[in-house]
């Protein structure tokens, strides 16, 4: 196998590839590596952990067709070190050459023949327009545990909700809904429980490109990513198996007391008075007719307050939150204003956008006493 | 002798201009107040009846200890660590009493209160016992004899109870100060004590080397005996020896810090002691207990008591210890510190029976039997919150969470605040753990000083 890259498309490919790598393959030292397979004047670089397997694809030179695998970590390092100009790798039995200039590796290739073959992806192919499917992504993924311990609660649930996309997660103390109206995924009844760890990666390589296709199989979801310029990425993750808990039941069906604030306004003064939040202390909320008051106080260390015009209908309330759940709220309700509702201190609250009904961020308080 | 003066200052008019401090008052930074036998002045403002008698708090059983005692039972010779055995011989008539440690932990929260008006800077020593550093409040309340008075006034007009303050320039000498402001016992009843004692800096040595050296930190009785057997009684005794003639008596380390301290000097700062505190409870058993199931049942009792006591003075631990000794009398503690912070008793019982089931420790305690049982809340703060979650929702469809049975924290720190105000409206005995209904009476289980031990 011989061909040539730009340094540049190169380290691009071996790092969108290489992030499916995670070294838990464990007993599978292949899996540290990223394939290389060279063919039609094509590079695929192929990196997997079994659970999620990205591939990511660029036009080079090849100059004679081939394939094999190379350690992912030490292959990315050597080519960002490289000058910017024309790399090529070559090799021949167990061992890759990286050229350039006047530099030159020589890596010990991984057993090709270990590495795990990926079934050419199933499924009927639908797209998805990519910026909305992002978007929507990042508004709910940053609500999915990372507790491997309780591995339903790591996904986020795809379900079809009248006719267009919902997406789920929850990691117990939050809950993100998020509706995609004109995306249609999933037929009528369907739904599937993907990882958010896939998803987010999913969500880096969205980046420009107009469209997503998605192809649902049996145990596996498939993306394929075309974007205009540079490589086109696919991203194949198992789903997680298992039920979703009830989230619907989570929501309360009416709240009595009802903030509105400016977003931006709100996520300053939230983020200023955090700073006083230390050691895990909760940020708290004073709620009253048409002002908002924030105070976080940390024993030893000190303390802030901060009032802010908002209107406010309901009854006088104080509330506390961890303030980095609140503020992951806020950020991700996009929109000029946003909405508050309360039940009491120990209830869930909500956050809703002003920009419409698609999105809601459920939260569950910190009690004080 | 030129004993140290006392100052009658009268309390200080808050409305009045900064204060003026001369050079010499301000060095005198150092304040020590400790509140006059302060488990029974706890008792007498609960059953004024009690006043003038001789009362004894403390265990009272066949291993009990005497925690404190009144004046007028000090007068028999009684004092405070003494077993409970002997303090009967010595005061017959005394009114035992097994003390209420959740309402002492009450009455320490509030004291803390008063001085955190005076000054932030605040180091516990016990329940009813601070050094408080007042060199930042000269300016406002006056020097240090002022503070002392208007201090010692609010105690007792705000709490009903009686306090002696030293002051001086360092924690050795406020401390002593503070004792000879103490009230004195006697068979013909008990002399009032001068109430605020300032050790100026010129009589600071005059007024240390008349104590005796059982006053100083560091002496225990081996050293006490040790001195004693070379003529070395008064800490001014002690100041005439060489230091190198000390240290060949006593070694080096000991020595050189005795001598120290016999000529006043001693630099500790005071510090504030959050995060070194700790609060516990222990007890004793009669006979040896090897059974594990009736530790369980003391765990339970300690957690209630030693969690209201944390809740009572607006903390939470991170730590849990326990603390066993054995039969043989070999003592060992284990401690954990789980990821949320403690404050009620479910969470102390959780913890401390982790600690307990641990199979080592299991072993010995069948095979050596335990004697004393303690239980500890330690790095205690100010409590910062339980994130709550959807869990118990969660729970009831089909997810499978961690919490097993019992209902989760948050369930327990809401039942925990009801609990808490039945028994400041009704009194400790009026609700307790269910473990504990069945207690046998008298049996071991009632000798604990516990919100929930019966008072007479």
């Amino acid at each position: 196998m011989k061909f040539r890259c730009e340094r540049d498309l190169l380290l691009g490919v071996l790092s969108t590839a290489g992030r499916a790598v995670t070294g838990r393959g464990g007993a599978l030292p292949v899996l540290s590596g990223v394939r290389l397979e060279a063919n039609d004047n094509q590079l695929v670089a192929t990196g997997s952990d079994l659970d999620l397997t990205i591939r990511s694809t660029i036009d080079v030179a090849v100059e004679t067709a081939g394939a094999t695998v190379v350690p992912a970590r030490l292959i990315s390092e050597i080519v960002r070190s490289l000058d910017v100009g024309a790399v090529e790798i070559e090799v021949t039995g167990d061992e890759a050459r990286v050229t350039s200039g006047r530099s030159q590796f020589a890596v010990r290739t991984l057993p090709i023949d270990d590495f795990p073959r990926l079934d050419p992806p199933a499924g009927e192919q639908v797209s998805v327009p990519a910026d909305d499917l992002a978007a929507g992504l990042k508004q709910v993924v940053l609500a999915a545990s990372s507790d491997d311990a309780r591995p339903i609660l790591t996904g986020v649930l795809m379900t079809a909700e009248e006719g267009g996309l919902r997406l789920v997660a929850t990691d117990s103390y939050r809950l993100a809904v998020r509706d995609l109206p004109d995306a249609t995924v999933l037929g009528e009844g369907q739904k599937v429980l993907v990882p958010s760890r896939a998803l987010g990666e999913l969500i880096r390589v969205l980046g420009s490109a107009k469209e997503v296709h998605v192809r649902l199989g049996e145990r596996d979801v498939t993306f394929d990513v075309a974007p205009e310029d540079g490589a086109k990425v696919q991203l194949t993750t198992r789903l997680i198996e298992g039920e979703f808990p009830n989230y619907r039941q989570l929501i309360p069906a009416s709240y009595p007391n009802e903030l509105t604030v400016g977003r931006e306004t709100f996520l300053d003064a939230v983020r200023r008075v955090k700073l006083m939040a230390r050691e895990a202390t909760p940020l708290r909320l004073t709620l009253s007719e048409d002002s908002l008051e924030l105070m976080a106080v940390t024993q030893d260390v000190g303390e802030a307050h901060e009032q802010l015009d908002a209107s406010y209908s309901g009854a006088e309330l104080t509330i506390a939150f961890n303030p980095d759940y609140l503020i992951a709220g806020i950020e991700a309700a996009s929109g000029d204003e946003v909405t508050l509702q309360t039940l009491d201190a120990l209830k869930p609250a909500v956050l809703r956008t002003s920009e419409g009904p698609d999105y809601l961020y459920l939260l569950m308080p910190v009690r004080v006493s | 002798m030129g004993g140290p003066r006392l100052h009658q200052t009268g309390a200080p008019n808050m409305s009045q201009r900064a204060h003026e401090v001369g050079a010499a008052q301000r060095r005198l930074r150092v304040l020590h107040l400790d509140i006059d036998a302060f488990f029974v002045a706890v008792e007498v403002l609960r059953d004024p009846s009690l006043r003038g008698l001789p009362v004894i708090v403390g265990g009272t059983g066949k291993r009990g200890v005497v925690a404190a005692a009144s004046y007028e039972a000090r007068a028999y010779g009684v004092h405070s660590a003494m077993p409970t055995s002997i303090a009967r011989k010595r005061c017959p008539n005394a009114i035992f009493l097994h003390g209420d440690h959740g309402r002492y932990g009450e009455v320490s929260a509030k004291l803390h209160e008063v001085f955190r008006t005076v000054t932030p800077v605040i180091e516990p020593i016990a329940l009813d016992e601070a050094f408080l550093d007042i060199g930042g409040a000269f300016r406002l309340f006056g020097d240090g004899a002022a503070i002392a008075t208007t201090l010692r006034n609010r105690i007792l007009d705000e709490l009903g109870l009686a306090s002696s303050v030293g002051v001086a320039r360092n924690k050795l000498l406020a401390k002593l100060a503070s004792e000879a402001a103490k009230p004195k016992a006697s068979r013909d009843g008990t002399r009032p004590g001068r109430g605020v004692v300032v050790v100026a800096v010129e009589d600071e040595l005059d007024f240390l080397h008349a104590h005796p050296i059982r006053g100083l930190w560091g002496v225990g009785p081996k050293t006490h005996e040790r001195l004693a057997a070379i003529g070395v009684h008064t800490i001014g005794d002690l100041a005439k020896i060489p230091t190198d003639a000390l240290c060949a008596t006593l070694g080096r380390a000991s020595g050189q810090h005795l001598s120290q301290l016999s000529m006043g000097i001693d630099d500790r700062p005071v510090v504030s002691g959050r995060g070194a505190k700790s609060i516990s409870h222990e007890q004793t058993f009669p006979t040896d207990h090897h059974d594990l199931e009736a530790l369980h049942g003391v765990v339970v009792r300690l957690a209630d008591a030693v969690s209201a006591r944390v809740r009572a003075a607006s903390l939470a631990a991170s730590t849990v210890q326990i603390k066993l000794r054995f039969g043989d009398f070999q003592t060992i503690t284990r401690s954990v510190s789980p990821e949320d912070e403690l404050t009620t008793a479910t969470q102390f019982i959780k913890a401390a029976s982790t600690l307990l089931n641990d199979p080592e420790l299991v072993a010995a305690i069948e095979e050596r039997g335990v004697r004393l049982l303690g239980l500890g809340a330690a790095n205690l703060a100010s409590p910062i919150g339980l994130q709550l979650s959807f869990d118990a929702q969660l729970d009831a469809t089909n997810d499978v969470s961690s919490t097993a049975g019992g209902g989760s924290d948050a369930d327990w720190a809401e039942v925990t605040e009801t609990l808490d105000d039945i028994r400041a409206r009704f009194g400790d005995a009026a609700i307790g753990p269910g473990r504990l209904v069945n207690a046998r009476e008298p049996g071991p289980g009632r000798e604990l000083w516990g919100p929930q031990a019966d008072k007479r």
